[in-house]
């Protein structure tokens, strides 16, 4: 078997974690969860080539995941309408962990937002400069911002509304 | 629940048990697993479209069928099947079918030059622009298409008055009729099922492309 794959494989088994993410926020059933990340893993794979580690791999690695959930992945389910929040979501009630439940409630929340600020949510929650988040979408730092700062508003009165 | 912040809830959100669902040899399995992305969906649908439409028109030409049916309409109008007519339109009909081999054979290319170009690291809105930018040719070939069946069936109907005309024929009303009828009818036809074809094929394919570029241009003009 060739080293690059081995290679690319370890970086995905990894980082899996934030694929799994992106999976989970843009579709939502488990089957299309899984097929996205398949496809998420494979847009990586045919990109790797051409990362030249010019911005980290984690940055890399989120642009790749939030094109091919937002632009090239064909779901078979809608996506939520804030009318139709489901917080009886599977996630949520099977999990016992009172974190883990706000986490599921979290989940369902973001997935009523549009698509691109469900990726401006994502990449705020788990750290992202809002540097890489405006360049990931190509958008400029200081809207990235202002859009954040009407985010965290919007999810605290869905949050609180729904928890 | 207690009130609820954003900040303070990211340790819990980058710790949440999402490691390790699937392992090495599973990640391997996925690289030789087939792209479902549709944008490859389009390319090989248009590609596949040229192919068929080849083929046919090929396969049509050698066996010189709609030459004949084309002539058949104009002997029912009393046209004499002579060689200045025969040769007249089958030069018209050649020239009809390289024409639209060549424009599909030049929208493939283009088709195949846009697609090498969609980069999936570019950032979202370069691509989904890009993706757009594709999606224009697609509607440029649909557009085209649509115009060359009209514009080839005027041109048969003209070359029927041509002959009529050429033959000092004055034909049988009610079947001049039925001809005008008939063509004006299938064209309209013709023309409603492409659409129809190309909005299920195209149109539900890239619709949603739309929505989340006009959610960026909206966040990149929003009022700071």
């Amino acid at each position: 078997m060739a080293s690059k794959e081995k290679e690319f494989a370890q970086l995905i088994k990894d980082n899996q974690g934030l694929i799994i993410k992106v999976s989970r926020l843009y579709t939502n059933s488990l089957e299309d969860e899984e097929d996205l990340f398949q496809e998420i893993v494979l847009q990586l794979w045919r990109s790797y080539e051409s990362f030249k580690g010019n911005s980290k791999i984690s940055t890399w690695m989120y642009r790749v995941a939030l094109n091919t959930a937002i632009t090239l992945f064909r779901k078979k389910s809608k996506s939520l309408q804030t009318n139709e929040l489901d917080i009886n979501h599977a996630d949520f009630i099977e999990d016992d962990d009172e974190k883990q439940q706000q986490v599921s409630l979290l989940y369902t929340v973001i997935k009523t937002l549009p698509n691109v600020e469900r990726a401006i949510v994502m990449m705020y929650l788990d750290d992202l400069p809002y540097k890489d988040i405006a360049e990931n979408l190509g958008i400029t730092e200081v809207n990235a911002r202002v859009k954040m700062n009407r985010l965290k508003k919007t999810l605290k009165e869905k949050m609180e509304k729904y928890a | 629940m207690p009130e609820f912040d954003l900040d303070s809830f990211k340790k819990t959100w980058q710790e949440q048990p999402v490691q390790d669902k699937y392992d090495h040899a599973e990640i391997l399995r996925m690289l030789n697993r087939k792209s479902r992305n549709y944008v490859k969906y389009i390319f090989w649908i248009s590609v596949a479209e040229f192919l068929f439409f080849s083929v046919l028109g090929i396969f049509y030409f050698y066996r010189g069928e709609e030459p004949n049916s084309f002539l058949k309409i104009l002997e029912r109008l009393g046209v004499q099947k002579t060689a200045d007519v025969e040769t007249n339109f089958d030069h018209a009909y050649l020239g009809i079918k390289i024409l639209s081999l060549l424009i599909t054979a030049f929208f493939v290319l283009k088709f195949y030059k846009n697609y090498r170009k969609i980069k999936i690291e570019e950032n979202l809105k370069g691509l989904i622009t890009r993706i757009i930018k594709f999606k224009k040719t697609v509607n440029a070939f649909i557009f085209i298409s649509i115009a060359l069946l009209v514009v080839f069936t005027s041109i048969f109907t003209a070359f029927i008055f041509y002959a009529l005309n050429s033959q000092n024929i004055q034909p049988n009303h009610s079947d001049l009729t039925i001809v005008m009828v008939g063509i004006v009818v299938s064209t309209i036809l013709c023309v409603s099922l492409i659409w129809l074809y190309y909005r299920l094929v195209y149109g539900i394919i890239i619709r949603k492309l739309d929505k989340n570029l006009k959610q960026l241009k909206d966040i990149d003009s929003q009022e700071i």
